[in-house]
């Protein structure tokens, strides 16, 4: 969270709203993913900050118990990193939550919308979904 | 008698003094740097990848059932176009790029995401699209667009301009169109012949907006010039472009056999 406390809450609205602007998931047709938006919470195990997409893995415990480990699939690396995101933004062992839109055929995967730290910090629009 | 073949003389001599209206070149005469506009800087497209929004019908985007366009089809590329709209509609219309192997290709390199550098120079014009990344030449150096039989068909095809005051115009040949179904305008799945000629014109419409308007001719495929226009937007000084490694870490895979393109797991298998 340190890159958002450093950019500023304008440079943050501004990275938002790029961000929204974008055609995201440009690359492919979004196979697969629904439009139905779920809540997730978990611990990051790695933030995939590579081309032509960047995603997100992510240990999350089904209602079992059994820690399952999403993929959640962001923008370019290229688009976020001007947009003030960084590969620490998403650091391996942070508690995060986030707001997604999981493959239809019910597997762990799927498209990002928004995300929330424990202190309350988000990343794109929350309050949208 | 000698009159009227002087001026006969006169009216060809004016024609090929009006050559670049033909050739697309601009005589020999290099255009200096001071004279030429200042695109510098980082652009990005407006709005989403549907190639022409100016004919679009259906809400939503390239990849969202029901939206297409409307080009001057001829009935055989309208039933082509048919076809791949629903194919687009299951998921399952292949666009080769996804697989991270073949350029783009013109006028698609115009209909990208991400972010652009347009470099101009008196001998050429550069298009370098960080998305593939891909890349275009214009050269602006008095040479003339080859003959057809010197054409072979390649993605970007060749095109040759020159500078009318602050407007960028080039013609483009030698394109492949979709012979080998690898080259496409957008994800709705536009598509063209090796016939087609496409004349651009490009210039700043003020400080921060650039704007190509491409007229598409295809003898193939089109029953009249097929007008498109795509505006870019240039963005905050100072920011980087970097490289784009489409095969890096692509999760999203096309099988070619049937069009589905796949979502990798963490393990690399397809997870549909």
């Amino acid at each position: 969270m340190n890159f958002l406390k450093k950019v500023g809450p304008v440079a943050q609205v501004v990275a938002v709203a790029g961000f929204a602007m974008q055609p995201v998931l440009a690359h492919h047709s979004g196979a697969g993913f629904g439009t139905e938006t779920r809540e997730i919470s978990g611990t990051v195990k790695e933030f995939q900050f590579t081309n032509p997409h960047s995603w997100i893995q992510v240990n999350v415990a089904d209602a079992s118990g059994k820690i399952v480990e999403w993929s959640v699939e962001w923008g370019s690396p290229n688009q976020l990193g001007r947009d003030g995101y960084r590969p620490a933004t998403f650091a391996p062992g942070t508690k995060v939550s986030m707001k997604v839109h999981p493959m239809k055929n019910g597997a762990p995967i799927a498209g990002f919308v928004a995300a929330k730290f424990p202190d309350g910090k988000t990343i794109g629009n929350w309050d949208a979904e | 008698m000698h009159r009227n073949r002087w001026a006969i003389l006169a009216t060809v001599s004016s024609a090929l003094v009006l050559a670049p209206s033909v050739s697309y070149g601009q005589g020999g005469t290099l255009t200096p740097f001071d004279k030429l506009p200042d695109w510098s800087g980082v652009w990005s497209m407006t709005g989403g990848t549907v190639f022409d929004t100016a004919t679009q019908t259906g809400k939503g985007g390239s990849v969202t059932p029901g939206v297409r366009e409307h080009p001057p089809y001829n009935p055989a590329y309208e039933k082509i176009y048919t076809g791949h709209l629903a194919l687009r509609d299951e998921d399952r219309y292949p666009d080769v790029q996804t697989n991270c192997g073949v350029p783009v290709g013109f006028p698609r390199i115009l209909n990208l995401p991400d972010a652009y550098e347009f470099v101009v120079r008196p001998d050429v014009f550069y298009i370098i699209a960080e998305n593939g990344g891909n890349t275009m030449r214009v050269y602006t150096d008095g040479r003339k667009l080859p003959a057809k039989e010197d054409t072979w068909g390649t993605y970007t095809g060749v095109s040759v301009g020159h500078w009318e005051s602050d407007t960028l115009v080039w013609q483009t040949i030698g394109l492949k169109g979709s012979r080998d179904n690898d080259s496409i305008l957008d994800r709705t799945g536009l598509v063209l012949s090796d016939a087609a000629k496409i004349t651009t014109r490009m210039r700043k419409i003020n400080e921060n907006t650039l704007e190509a308007k491409m007229v598409i001719e295809d003898a193939k495929a089109l029953t009249k010039p097929w007008e498109v226009t795509k505006q870019f937007r240039k963005n905050k000084p100072g920011l980087f472009l970097y490289d784009y490694g489409c095969a890096e870490n692509n999760r999203n895979p096309v099988d070619q056999a049937t069009g589905k393109t796949f979502v990798l797991g963490p393990d690399g298998k397809p997870a549909n």
